[in-house]
């Protein structure tokens, strides 16, 4: 497992260097300029496209003979999906680092940049809940379909990643009284469905990747 | 004799391709390297992938080292080294980085029988993956399908697009390899001229059906072939021919038993015959 999360981990290494440098430029500006909507794009961005750049490297494995190669290595078919669910939650984690900096900077020059203290929760747990939706959709249709859709579906599951979080939004916001408390409910029921999407999206990929011959 | 690799009536269909592996049957000795001998699309890397489970059989038995191989059988994959044909690795690797993951997937990596090999082979550690030649990436494969020491190799075209001191070079690495009396390979092929080098056994497969498995010395000492003109052909005891081919005024003839044929047919020269020659005989010639 180790080294397939080396592996993963390298996949990403190149695109995400590029992303870590226009995130280091947008997050000085975004610190640096007082604006509400920019924080919330910065943090999106953040979190959101390295978890998609994660998800995009799995087409890496498949250009050379490695995505085959891979099948003879002492590693079982699901520890390979599993090294990819991983190595999405690794890039997510890193995401929400780079994010977390930029908003922390942002209040330390001008104040916290929202009325409450809890809407920069909802943020990071909307852009969390995005990533893991993008991935739960992502990978089973990624081996279902194969690499040569990879753009395509990976641009679908960000759709639907999107619209399934404000559907859950909008439902929370209908069935909660509005408050603080309702917020974090909403937050903790997008949080747990997401996860939860994310979570069973693991062994449904597993199953269809044992049946790929390659 | 043991055997590493067994195979017993392998079938596998595709219905897309209408291609049909059909029901192969062969065995790999402790100790020998097989050469699995065909042209392309013969079946040769599907016959592989059913092997490794990388393609699942619809029939037959294949067991490695005693026993079916499944996915869970992560085991018996820490004794294969394999080795296909063209980009193994990701171009934006190095070989450092290979061996840094490698070192992650295999309990018996040895980074230093690694380096050892990239020496040998001359290939540069930090350099990218994707600016190696064609010859460098199949040199890094076979190092790294080497270096965590494997019991088998199998080696899919791997000396294919290598030049022939390139290729030359990698034989003397496989002869090497079978010095241990425990260690085997298979090494698909359509270069004729390095199984003739290196293998003890030859499988000869074509359109999916495996026409035979035979050893070198056998093929080099027995099987024959005969340069009948027309009415010398029409003589021939059909049970004698293995496969015809006719050419102008001459019809060349494929014999299992080149004594026996000369004993026979005292009138009809009798030659050795090459790897080549009888591929191209066994797949372009006809049968009686």
């Amino acid at each position: 497992m180790k080294g397939l999360l080396k592996n993963n981990f390298r996949a990403v290494c190149a695109n995400a260097k590029v992303f870590s440098v226009f995130l280091l430029l947008t997050g000085i500006f975004t610190a640096a300029v007082i604006s509400q909507s920019l924080v919330i794009g910065y943090t999106m961005i953040g979190i959101v496209g390295f978890s998609i750049n994660a998800a995009a490297a799995a087409k890496n494995e498949f250009i050379s003979k490695w995505g085959k190669y891979k099948l003879t290595l002492p590693v079982r078919r699901a520890d390979i999906i599993v090294s990819l669910y991983a190595n999405l939650l690794l890039w997510m984690l890193i995401g929400t680092i780079f994010a977390g900096t930029g908003v922390s900077l942002s209040w330390i020059l001008h104040g916290c940049p929202f009325d409450q203290k809890i809407d920069i929760l909802s943020m990071f747990t909307l852009g969390i809940s995005i990533s893991l939706f993008s991935g739960a959709i992502f990978f089973p249709l990624f081996y279902l379909c194969g690499k040569e859709k990879s753009e395509a579906l990976l641009l679908i599951s960000l759709l639907v990643a999107g619209v399934l979080t404000l559907v859950i939004v909008n439902l929370c916001n209908d069935l909660f009284a509005p408050g603080i408390t309702g917020i974090l409910l909403g937050n903790v029921v997008l949080f747990i469905g997401s996860l939860s999407a994310f979570v069973l999206s693991c062994p449904f990929t597993v199953g269809i990747f044992r049946r790929k011959e390659y | 004799m043991e055997n590493i690799l067994e195979l017993q009536q392998v079938s596998k269909s595709f219905q897309k391709s209408g291609f049909l592996l059909d029901q192969i049957t062969f065995s790999l000795p402790y100790g020998s390297i097989l050469g699995f001998v065909g042209e392309n699309g013969a079946g040769k890397t599907t016959t592989i992938g059913c092997i490794l489970n990388t393609i699942r059989k619809d029939h037959g038995k294949i067991t490695l080292f005693g026993q079916e191989m499944t996915d869970a059988d992560t085991d018996i994959r820490e004794k294969i080294g394999v080795v296909y044909d063209g980009d193994n690795f990701p171009s934006y690797w190095t070989a450092k980085q290979l061996s840094q993951i490698m070192a992650g997937l295999y309990k018996n990596w040895d980074n230093a029988l690694f380096e050892k090999y990239t020496d040998e082979f001359a290939l540069p550690p930090g350099q990218k993956i994707g600016h190696y030649s064609r010859g460098m990436t199949m040199k890094l494969a076979i190092a790294a399908a080497l270096s965590h020491h494997p019991q088998l190799l199998i080696l899919d075209e791997a000396t294919s697009g290598l030049d022939p001191i390139m290729r030359d070079e990698m034989l003397d690495v496989f002869l090497d390899f079978v010095q241990e009396e425990t260690h085997s390979i298979l090494l698909s092929s359509h270069i004729t001229s390095d199984l003739e080098k290196i293998a003890d056994y030859i499988a000869f497969i074509h359109k999916g059906r495996l026409l035979m498995t035979v050893s070198k010395n056998e093929l080099a000492y027995q099987y024959a072939v005969m340069r009948c003109q027309e009415s010398q052909f029409r003589s021939l005891d059909p049970g004698d021919v293995l496969a015809y081919r006719k050419r102008d005024l001459q019809t060349d003839v494929l014999v299992r038993n080149a004594k026996e044929a000369a004993g026979k047919y005292k009138d009809i020269v009798i030659d050795h015959v090459s790897l080549d020659e009888i591929m191209l005989l066994l797949i372009k010639g006809e049968r009686l």
